[in-house]
């Protein structure tokens, strides 16, 4: 038996949820169909979405045993971007594919193509490989101060090791520029970082599930490391890094959203129209994060 | 790791201690520093004032930190097992080092004297602002006795022991005899303050 599940023509976090809600159909109550993601009308794609796409194919593959076909868009921008962001070297970990589409490109402008996070060493070499690009778009294009490099890098290094320390799981990082017209009319950084571990309710799990049996639920153990700065582990420095990360946001007036299990927890700033928690999404393993850091306006830089 | 010039005055022998990395990412190099710097200062008996250079370290994140300063610190403390007569003074903290370092000794109510990058002398980490007084007392000294201490901040000599004592045990002041001295002043004393190695 096979399933094809049609990709959105705009692959982004709405995207993303259609994809979440489709895999979850096509293997509801055991089913395990040999499952086909058709890409061809995609004519717009985020880099959540395209670490999405990885996310939702390793979860078809987990859960049915096969590796799920995809088709490639046939959009010759969405598949020159995703060539240029190393989609489908990804890809090929996680799907059957015969032979890698796409042709030798160059350097992409990206501020990180997709990058597998698998040990502490690929969040060395991601915090290393981005330092000169995020120096570039940060301060020149985006205007921020000097150290908010710095401060992008550990960002970074933290929400990847989020993935190693409480994913239990290998998981996806890239980062892109855009110019958001209709949403903000100004430039943006977004970068989105995903895993199929076993989620934040999994992690913080046998700490508060025991006490709070069937009342423990995914938008809790996202409340406890989010806003209290919980962690699975005793240690009172653990579970820093999340905090520090949504003050940083904020302090950027940026937007973060965290989605894991059927929940999503986000930091809004006064730009963005997201609601502060979710709590009745598609059942979804590990965790999805997504960061946007605007360009600054002209009265944050006097 | 250079170092170790030995007691002078009968105050502590000083070790400069690299951090090896421009990068201090992921709690597992922090882990790996922490256990490098500890393995050498096990070499050291006695008091040892060890001085963290950080003016190579390009970025440190909070796990990080966690792994390395607080972590040091922390088994500084007397009552570590086994209990040792460390003390710890950081070098070159700059602004981008400021809130992973913070964080880390916030967290666990820890606190560390600091020179930063333009030559400020301050505690980071978990400090009350009767401390603060009187520990800038001492480093305005260099050395001092609790009388002195406590004329210079007005406060009754047993407060201020009091507050000396539990700077003391917090290993931000060392206590030769009956004088407290900075860390600065020991390391001054020491000749390990000029050019870095």
């Amino acid at each position: 038996m096979s399933r094809v599940i049609e990709v959105p023509e705009t692959l982004d976090e709405r995207g993303f949820e259609v994809l979440v809600a489709a895999v979850n159909d096509a293997t509801r109550d055991g089913a395990r169909p040999r499952v086909l993601f058709d890409a061809r009308r995609v004519k717009w794609v985020s880099p959540y979405g395209l670490i999405g796409l990885l996310s939702v194919g390793q979860v078809a593959r987990d859960r049915t045993g096969l590796a799920a076909g995809i088709e490639a868009p046939e959009n010759s921008d969405v598949r020159g971007y995703s060539e240029r962001m190393n989609f489908w070297q990804a890809a090929s970990e996680v799907f059957d594919l015969p032979s890698i589409p796409g042709r030798p490109h160059a350097p992409s402008d990206a501020l990180l193509e997709i990058t597998p996070i698998r040990s502490h060493n690929d969040v060395h070499s991601v915090v290393e490989r981005v330092r000169e690009r995020a120096a570039v778009i940060l301060e020149s294009r985006l205007h921020y101060p000097k150290p908010a490099v710095i401060q992008f890098s550990v960002m970074l290094s933290e929400v990847c090791q989020n993935i190693l320390e409480h994913a239990e799981a290998t998981g996806w990082v890239c980062a892109q520029t855009y110019y958001w017209k209709r949403r903000l009319g100004r430039e943006v950084v977004v970068l989105a970082v995903m895993d199929v571990g076993i989620g934040f309710k999994g992690s913080l799990g046998t700490e508060h599930a025991r006490r709070l049996g069937e009342a423990w639920t995914a938008a809790k153990a996202l409340e406890a490391a989010f806003l209290q700065g919980e962690s699975r582990f005793r240690d009172p420095g653990r579970g820093q890094g999340l905090q520090a990360i949504r003050k940083q946001v904020a302090r950027w007036n940026g937007a973060i959203r965290i989605r894991s299990g059927n929940a999503m927890i986000a930091g809004v700033p006064a730009w963005d129209d997201c609601p502060a928690m979710q709590s009745r999404l598609p059942e979804f393993p590990g965790a999805q994060v997504l960061i946007v850091m605007p360009e600054r306006s002209s009265e944050a830089r006097r | 790791m250079t170092g170790g010039l030995g007691p002078v005055r009968s105050g502590p022998a000083v070790a400069i201690a690299s951090l090896y990395k421009p990068d201090l990412v992921t709690r597992h190099t922090g882990r790996a520093v922490r256990l490098s710097i500890e393995s050498l200062l096990a070499e050291y008996e006695g008091h040892l004032l060890t001085v963290l250079d950080f003016r190579d370290v390009t970025v440190i994140d909070f796990s990080c930190a966690d792994e390395v300063v607080a972590k040091l610190v922390l088994a500084s403390l007397p009552e570590a097992r086994p209990p040792r007569d460390r003390f710890f003074l950081f070098r070159g903290i700059g602004d981008h080092h400021l809130d992973p370092v913070q964080s880390a000794l916030d967290r666990r109510r820890l606190t560390v004297a600091a020179e930063r990058d333009n030559g400020e002398r301050t505690l980071i980490g978990h400090v009350e602002r009767h401390a603060a007084r009187v520990w800038e007392a001492v480093c305005s000294a260099g050395r001092a006795p609790v009388r002195a201490v406590a004329a210079e901040i007005r406060l009754p000599e047993p407060a201020a022991r009091a507050v000396l004592e539990d700077l003391y045990g917090r290993r931000l002041l060392i206590r030769v005899a009956d004088e407290y001295v900075s860390l600065f002043q020991a390391l001054a004393e020491a000749g390990a303050a000029g050019p870095r190695p």
